[in-house]
């Protein structure tokens, strides 16, 4: 007698698994109008302190001693390009971990572990509204910058978003790593909201990582993150870049091609003891 | 012949259940604020927020600063001449200090009746015999001890790791500054917390009211690169002078009659905050009880 199959499982199959879920993610950000909005908005609200504190070092020449360490005294499009990349780390970061720690509060993970999808489609379409709704953000800062700050592209626009797709790719395999750190930690909200905000300014999203003390930039240049972010402005709006840009792809693509198979398979181990632990639907 | 209960022959019918006074209201805000102490220190995450964050915080607006000061400081005189200070490290430390305490009081004291909605709590609670404001001032206490507590660890982690002194100059001065802005620090609380039970969407409202602090009070660049009329819509806020005036004592050895236009606007804004606080409270409470959106999720 030959066993049926209840499930059939093909690229078609995963696929709309992957945009079901990431409508899911979809439907549960537009079911709050209000924060949907600010969602948009907050990159405003972060953005308009710092363009006073640039204007309240500003001499008759610019922002000159700015330009010392960066290569250009406009620093509002240092800092738009900077804010734009930042809010895709905090995308995977939030999205990946958060979304694992929703779904456990909301007792349903267990149920989801169950469905026969491999376990980094369900990651990587828990992403897929925020990445989305951050792509609007971004849109949305790149026009607000445009009309109030003067931010204007004077590289290559093509060759910037070549180096950015490596750099989300690179980002995912974070993911995946902080993903079982939520796993592991049940309450990882924490941890998730500190990393964040620390990967962001150590990659230099607010400042080119020169200024920093001579203590803490080998952690800046030990993230693959800061040449990413180094290599973008530099294509974008011709920035003095840390190295020559072509090196700077080189260590982003080899960050790529690491992180995305070490990240998974920290979260496969952490998954497969959580599975044994009969943990993975623990509040 | 009907048999009376024990029920029965032990009250009589006009017999008082309850007796309210100034005593049994004040026990009521005690068992709230030791409620929320229990809470507090079940979870040990307070030690992030209250040891990490401080330090790291401040750090991205100090190293921007620090970009554009330039690597041999060519753009700082600019900067001293608005601020009136080359400190510039000191001038957003305690800028951003005042702004993280009002982050934190958004967060605690305006989640506490939302966090009671979404446990299932609050209808309840709402129909003890009790003043109603206690649910919400009670905790409040905690949140202020909390809070105090918050404020020492940063002054002694930033004197440590920054070499920054948040209390030079005249302590007194400063700590008066501070005993003038705390009302108006929860009366926003309070206000936020109470329309928060009515729209729900906290998260939404908490980066609007912080982000208006943010970019109106100053709390990371002087106040005079605003333009007009950002300047007007800063004088309506109290952190606006909590801010500048604890700069202008540890920074600049101000005295009280240098920073007592401030002072005077803190008092004022001391008493009208708390009490729209309050009246906003009681608006939205009654709204709430009648559209019966105290229970809702």
């Amino acid at each position: 007698m030959t066993m049926a199959h209840l499930s059939h499982l093909t690229w078609q199959s995963h696929l709309r698994a992957l945009f079901a879920i990431a409508k899911k993610g979809w439907l549960l950000f537009i079911r709050y109008p209000l924060n949907a909005v600010f969602r948009v908005l907050q990159p405003l609200i972060w953005l308009t302190p710092i363009y006073f504190l640039g204007r309240s070092f500003a001499t008759e020449q610019g922002n000159v001693g700015f330009a010392a360490y960066s290569g250009t005294v406009d620093y509002m499009s240092f800092i738009l390009v900077g804010a734009m990349i930042s809010s895709y780390i905090s995308s995977v970061f939030w999205g990946m971990g958060l979304s694992l720690k929703n779904e456990m509060d909301s007792g349903v993970l267990e149920s989801n572990w169950l469905a026969p999808l491999p376990r980094f489609i369900f990651l990587i379409g828990q992403t897929g509204a925020n990445l989305f709704v951050t792509t609007i953000v971004n849109a949305g800062i790149l026009l607000l910058g445009w009309l109030l700050f003067g931010f204007s592209i004077t590289g290559n626009l093509l060759q910037a978003l070549a180096v950015v797709l490596p750099l989300l790719l690179a980002l995912y395999g974070f993911g995946f790593g902080f993903a079982a750190i939520v796993f592991m930690m049940r309450d990882a909200n924490t941890l998730i909201d500190v990393s964040d905000y620390l990967v962001s300014l150590f990659s230099g999203s607010q400042f080119p990582v020169q200024v920093l003390p001579r203590f803490l930039l080998p952690i800046s240049l030990a993230l693959p993150l800061t040449y990413g972010l180094d290599a973008v402005r530099g294509l974008l709006i011709n920035t003095r870049t840390l190295l020559p840009i072509p090196v700077e792809i080189l260590i982003l693509l080899a960050f790529m091609g690491v992180m995305i198979p070490l990240g998974y398979f920290v979260f496969k181990q952490v998954e497969r003891r959580s599975r044994r632990l009969g943990t993975i639907g623990m509040h | 012949m009907h048999t009376m209960t024990a029920l029965e022959t032990t009250i009589r019918p006009d017999t008082v259940l309850i007796r309210r006074s100034v005593v049994s209201e004040l026990r009521t805000l005690l068992v709230m604020a030791k409620k929320e102490w229990i809470i507090f220190t079940r979870y040990p995450s307070w030690i992030i927020a209250f040891i990490v964050w401080p330090i790291i915080f401040p750090l991205g607006a100090i190293f921007t600063a620090g970009a554009l000061s330039g690597p041999n400081q060519a753009s700082l005189p600019a900067f001293a001449a608005l601020a009136g200070t080359v400190d510039y490290i000191a001038f957003i430390i305690v800028g951003l200090t005042m702004y993280m305490w009002l982050n934190i009081t958004l967060w605690d004291v305006g989640f506490q009746l939302r966090n009671e909605q979404m446990r299932g709590t609050l209808e309840s609670n709402w129909l003890c015999p009790t003043w109603r404001f206690s649910i919400l001032l009670g905790p409040s206490l905690t949140k202020l001890a909390t809070s105090l507590i918050f404020l020492l660890l940063v002054v002694v982690e930033y004197q440590l790791i920054f070499g920054v002194g948040l209390i030079q100059g005249n302590l007194a001065l400063i700590l008066l500054i501070m005993l003038l802005v705390i009302p108006s620090i929860y009366g926003i609380g309070i206000a936020f917390g109470s329309l928060v039970i009515r729209f729900k969407e906290a998260n939404a409202m908490v980066f609007l009211v912080r982000g208006i602090f943010m970019v109106f009070t100053g709390s990371a660049y002087p106040l005079d690169v605003l333009p007009a009329w950002m300047q007007t819509v800063a004088a309506y806020l109290p952190l606006t002078y909590a801010i500048r005036g604890i700069r202008a004592v540890s920074l600049a050895g101000a005295t009280f009659n240098e920073v007592l236009p401030d002072l005077q606007m803190l008092a004022m804004f001391a008493v009208v905050i708390p009490v729209a606080g309050y009246f906003i409270f009681r608006f939205t409470e009654r709204r709430a009880r009648r559209s019966g959106a105290l229970g809702q999720y």
